[in-house]
């Protein structure tokens, strides 16, 4: 297996600022990508070294195994991670995505990555506690490698290619694994994209920063969802109006209020696709009058195009009344994409 | 002393070429590609003002990308290509 990159031969006391003078990391410590390392990531996943995971369509620049494989070892991925990055980096290059103008865009969205099947397991993946948090090596490891592929390989870095005006946390690494097998299990999200059993996946979506909500003073499912429904109605308030894919990311105690009323995840995509709609003129409340006129006041804006625009994930820790909208970057112009993790379900 | 790998793209430069540079802007046809956003067309105006009135440019040309954050159109790149320059930017 011959590697093509570039090599430097560098002290080993002076990687760190070796990478870091270069641009080449988020300001974090890095692993050293060495070929051995980089060897090790390639063998596990079976990918030679030119393997075209993805073209990135607006650059046409084809994202090789080896340079996401150095990428990842960078972001301190073990060989097991690696067909995650790699699926999630084939997400990414997918035209309805839209990376670049996502990355590109001042409305600073974040990769947000959610990895369902058995590789969960294989890797450590937790889905409970702090589960927006990075919660574990694994999820943090992948998230990252996402980011440096997307700042090494795609130049998206803070005031050049990245033009976010605020960007938020979820930017440095943002990858979660669906909680599928807990206490109140819910048909996962892969399982609802398409994905068959037994074959783990990863869903990309150019996502804001998530707004947590909270009731815990209900048992009636449709009460819970009016809280959720409001805050969707904020988002097309206060940031965009624009129909999308939203998430909605569910721990266990909420989800027992669902499972205990028999609701399926198609039941809440139901009724959220139903009530989460604003006038245009709701505008005007919010100081956004100058966008409001007489032919537009009473047109209605729907947050979610079909109730399967809203990506339910169950996840987080076991005690709290608490869920997580996370809205999509703007309305349509990036889609949510679920890639299988070494294998093709759509090819 | 340690042998590690370059993480970036490497192979761009030997892909893209700069298209020649024009000499003087008088009598030439100008495009001017805006990405939509509202704030671009009080600028774009008063920068097609300015190339026609001090610059001598012929015509100016504006044109309006469908969609601001995905590139300029198949049918829109066709047509820049009979522009001597193009004017475009990325902003809100």
């Amino acid at each position: 297996m011959r590697l093509s990159a570039r090599t430097f031969a560098v002290d080993a006391d002076d990687v760190q600022a070796f990478y870091r003078d270069r641009g080449w990391t988020d300001g974090l410590p890095v692993v050293a990508p060495t070929p051995e390392r980089v060897h090790a990531m390639l063998e596990w996943a079976g990918a030679p070294p030119d393997l075209v995971i993805g073209v990135e369509s607006v650059k046409q620049r084809p994202l090789t195994a080896e340079k996401v494989a150095v990428n990842a070892v960078l972001a301190g991925c073990l060989p097991p991670d690696f067909p995650v990055v790699a699926a999630a980096v084939d997400a990414l290059c997918r035209p309805e995505l839209l990376v670049h103008g996502a990355t590109a865009s001042t409305g600073g969205c974040a990769i947000l990555l959610v990895v369902n099947g058995p590789v969960r397991h294989e890797l450590g993946m937790s889905s409970a506690h702090s589960v927006l948090a990075g919660p574990d090596r694994a999820s943090v490891c992948i998230g990252r490698a996402v980011r440096l592929v997307l700042r090494n390989l795609l130049e998206v870095r803070p005031g050049e290619l990245d033009r976010s005006t605020l960007g938020h946390p979820g930017k440095l690494s943002w990858c979660l694994a669906e909680d599928e097998e807990g206490a109140v299990p819910w048909r996962s999200l892969g399982a609802e994209r398409g994905v068959p059993a037994g074959t783990s996946s990863v869903t990309a979506f150019a996502a804001s920063g998530p707004r947590q909500v909270m009731n815990e003073w209900t048992t009636d499912p449709t009460e819970v969802l009016d809280t959720v429904v409001a805050e969707i109605r904020a988002v097309m308030l206060h940031y965009s109006i624009w129909p999308g894919n939203y998430a909605l990311v569910v721990p266990p105690q909420l989800r027992s209020v669902f499972h205990d009323a028999g609701w399926s995840k198609a039941d809440v995509r139901a009724y959220v696709h139903e009530r989460a709609v604003v006038r245009r003129g709701d505008w005007e409340r919010v100081g956004k009058q100058a966008v409001v006129n007489d032919a537009n006041r009473n047109v209605e804006y729907r947050a979610l195009p079909t109730p399967e625009h809203l990506l339910v994930v169950a996840a987080g820790g076991d005690a709290g009344g608490f869920a997580a909208v996370i809205p999509p970057w703007l309305g349509p112009k990036s889609a949510a994409v679920t890639v299988g993790v070494g294998a093709c379900f759509d090819c | 002393m340690i042998t590690v790998l370059d993480p970036g793209f490497e192979a761009d430069a030997e892909r893209l070429v700069l298209a020649p540079r024009p000499g003087l802007l008088r009598g030439a046809t100008v495009g001017i590609v805006s990405n939509g956003k509202a704030g671009t067309k009080p600028f774009f105006a008063h920068l097609g003002r300015i190339l026609r009135d001090e610059w001598g440019v012929a015509e100016v040309v504006v044109r309006t990308k469908a969609n601001y954050s995905a590139p300029a159109e198949t049918e829109l790149l066709d047509e820049a290509v009979r522009w001597a320059v193009v004017f475009t930017g990325v902003g809100d």
